[in-house]
């Protein structure tokens, strides 16, 4: 009795039946239970880390001001609309990658991984969390803009596939650079590079004719001017070209990354 | 016997003659080299690290400042250049030196360094030697490669040797004080952090003091971060900074602040 008692996994809700690890309920579920998960092991950073987004992204916004003796309009708008892309990545491409490198040091992260979850459900339930300190950040950042620097905003409704790309694709960069790398200390230092790569060698804050030519060259193909390209056109008019374009870049890094995370978390060790 | 010859204690010179005393300037000094030898041993695979680290962030900085502010004028980049230096000397001292502390403090190494018999002034002393000594370069590194950079020609002084000097040992001082001040590693990491956001976007190191809301300007004034960027800008430019004596004693204070502070974080009985 006790041996046909032991092994039975069941269904939530429908004791005593074998459960079909299969079909999008078992899935929804996954992510649910997930999310719940990554919340509640987050719960004590969570404030703090939304403090930090909120004093960060006002913090760019209102000290590059300083660098100017007088900021040009278009640079005002410049650094207001590129540090929502900051916000944005914050979670998903540095203190995701951090995260993981902790479970790998503490040896935590065999366990997470051998949850009976479809992995591609942790990955969305993670992207969801990773939105909820981003969103508030990115919009009081941009409301300081607009108060400091006294410029208006022309917010269309692409705002939402932009956010939602730019903060998967940070999230899926994140995940694959975690996933794929084994050493801990290599995974951190390399998500701790990225901010320095992010916000200073790559347009996001300023126009990209102000970078050399031959790194404006290569940022054409990286996906931080891109990711700023779709944010900045749904939130002013005028300002960037090309949008069409960036979102095959941003897109083409996603599906990189996620086949990148695919291949590590896939791969018995 | 047995017993006696292991209490017995002696000078180096005579062996068996005289009884060790564990004062007077020469037992310090002693004690002093015998510190330097184990602070660069067990910091020799860091070192290097920590050479590079502030050579990187303080050229790096340099460089980026250009990207945000796009055309420069030849005041702007001046300033740009030698603000740089500052940015490499408050990463060694108020960064690098502090994680160092906090490392030491996690890994219980203080309690074994203030259990060695040698004062721990001379065991301060000379972390504070191993610190100043491994920032001058980065200084002189940051300053030609910022230079090289903007294509300027910088004009030193026999002033910078007491300005890298001073600047190396104020940061340094205020950096090991104001870890050792902090009882919680994790603290004092976040507190470096905290630090380094203020210095890049708060700070008047790479433009003037008179961009700054007059609040802040005036808060700066007291604070260390706009004396150290201006004496060490005196030191290698003609006519851009007028009077540093101010920053010098404001240095000067600073520093002996640090070594206040520090003394009685490490002198109190736990």
């Amino acid at each position: 009795m006790a041996v046909a008692v032991a092994p039975r996994a069941t269904r939530p809700g429908a004791p005593g039946l074998p459960e079909v690890r299969a079909g999008p309920r078992y899935w929804i579920h996954g992510y649910w239970r997930v999310f719940v998960w990554d919340l509640v092991d987050i719960r004590l950073h969570l404030p703090i880390l939304s403090a930090v987004l909120i004093l960060q992204g006002a913090g760019f916004v209102l000290g590059i001001g300083l660098f100017f003796r007088h900021i040009p309009q278009a640079a005002a708008i410049y650094v207001s609309t590129g540090v929502p892309v900051l916000s944005l990545l914050t979670v998903g491409l540095i203190f995701g990658p951090q995260i993981v490198a902790t479970q790998r040091t503490e040896g935590s992260y065999e366990f997470v991984q051998s949850m009976p979850v479809p992995r591609a459900m942790m990955t969305m339930a993670w992207y969801t969390v990773s939105l909820i300190p981003a969103l508030p950040a990115m919009t009081i950042a941009l409301l300081v803009g607009m108060a400091r620097y006294h410029f208006h905003l022309d917010v269309t409704s692409a705002v939402v596939p932009a956010v939602l790309a730019t903060s998967l694709t940070g999230t899926l960069m994140g995940y694959a650079l975690s996933h794929g790398i084994t050493n801990p200390m290599t995974t951190r230092l390399a998500s701790l590079s990225l901010v320095f790569v992010l916000f200073g060698f790559s347009p996001v804050m300023f126009p990209a004719a102000q970078l050399p030519h031959w790194l404006a060259e290569a940022n054409r193909w990286l996906p931080f001017e891109s990711m700023a390209t779709i944010v900045r056109g749904a939130l002013v008019k005028g300002m960037v070209t090309g949008v069409g374009r960036a979102y095959l870049v941003v897109g083409a890094w996603a599906v990189a990354s996620a086949l990148v995370a695919a291949r590590a978390v896939g791969h018995r060790s | 016997m047995g017993a006696s010859v292991i209490e017995r204690r002696s000078w180096p010179s005579s062996p068996d003659l005289v009884s060790r005393i564990r004062r007077g300037p020469r037992y310090w000094f002693e004690s002093y080299v015998a510190m330097l030898r184990f602070d660069v041993a067990s910091q020799r695979m860091a070192l290097p690290e920590f050479l590079f680290m502030q050579i990187m962030f303080g050229v790096g900085m340099a460089i980026i400042y250009g990207f945000y502010l796009g055309h420069l004028s030849r005041e702007t980049a001046l300033y740009i250049v030698t603000g740089a230096p500052a940015l490499a000397v408050v990463t060694a001292g108020m960064v690098a030196a502090p994680t160092m502390v906090a490392e030491r403090k996690i890994a219980g190494t203080w309690d074994f360094i203030w259990s060695l018999p040698v004062p721990r002034s001379a065991s301060v002393a000379s972390t504070f030697t191993v610190y100043t000594a491994l920032t001058i370069p980065g200084i002189v590194v940051t300053l030609a490669l910022a230079s090289w950079r903007y294509g300027l020609h910088l004009h030193p002084t026999p002033t910078v040797i007491p300005a890298f000097l001073l600047t190396s040992l104020m940061a340094t001082s205020v950096g090991f004080g104001m870890a050792q001040a902090i009882r919680n590693p994790l603290v004092t990491t976040v507190t470096t952090m905290v630090l380094v956001f203020v210095v890049l976007l708060f700070s008047p190191v790479v433009f003037p003091i008179d961009q700054l809301p007059r609040w802040l300007a005036e808060v700066h004034r007291i604070l260390p971060i706009y004396p150290l960027a201006q004496v060490i800008r005196a030191s290698v430019t003609n006519g851009l900074v007028h009077d540093v004596t101010t920053s010098y004693a404001i240095l000067v204070g600073w520093t002996a602040a640090a070594w206040a502070g520090a003394a009685w974080v490490i002198g109190r009985r736990r």
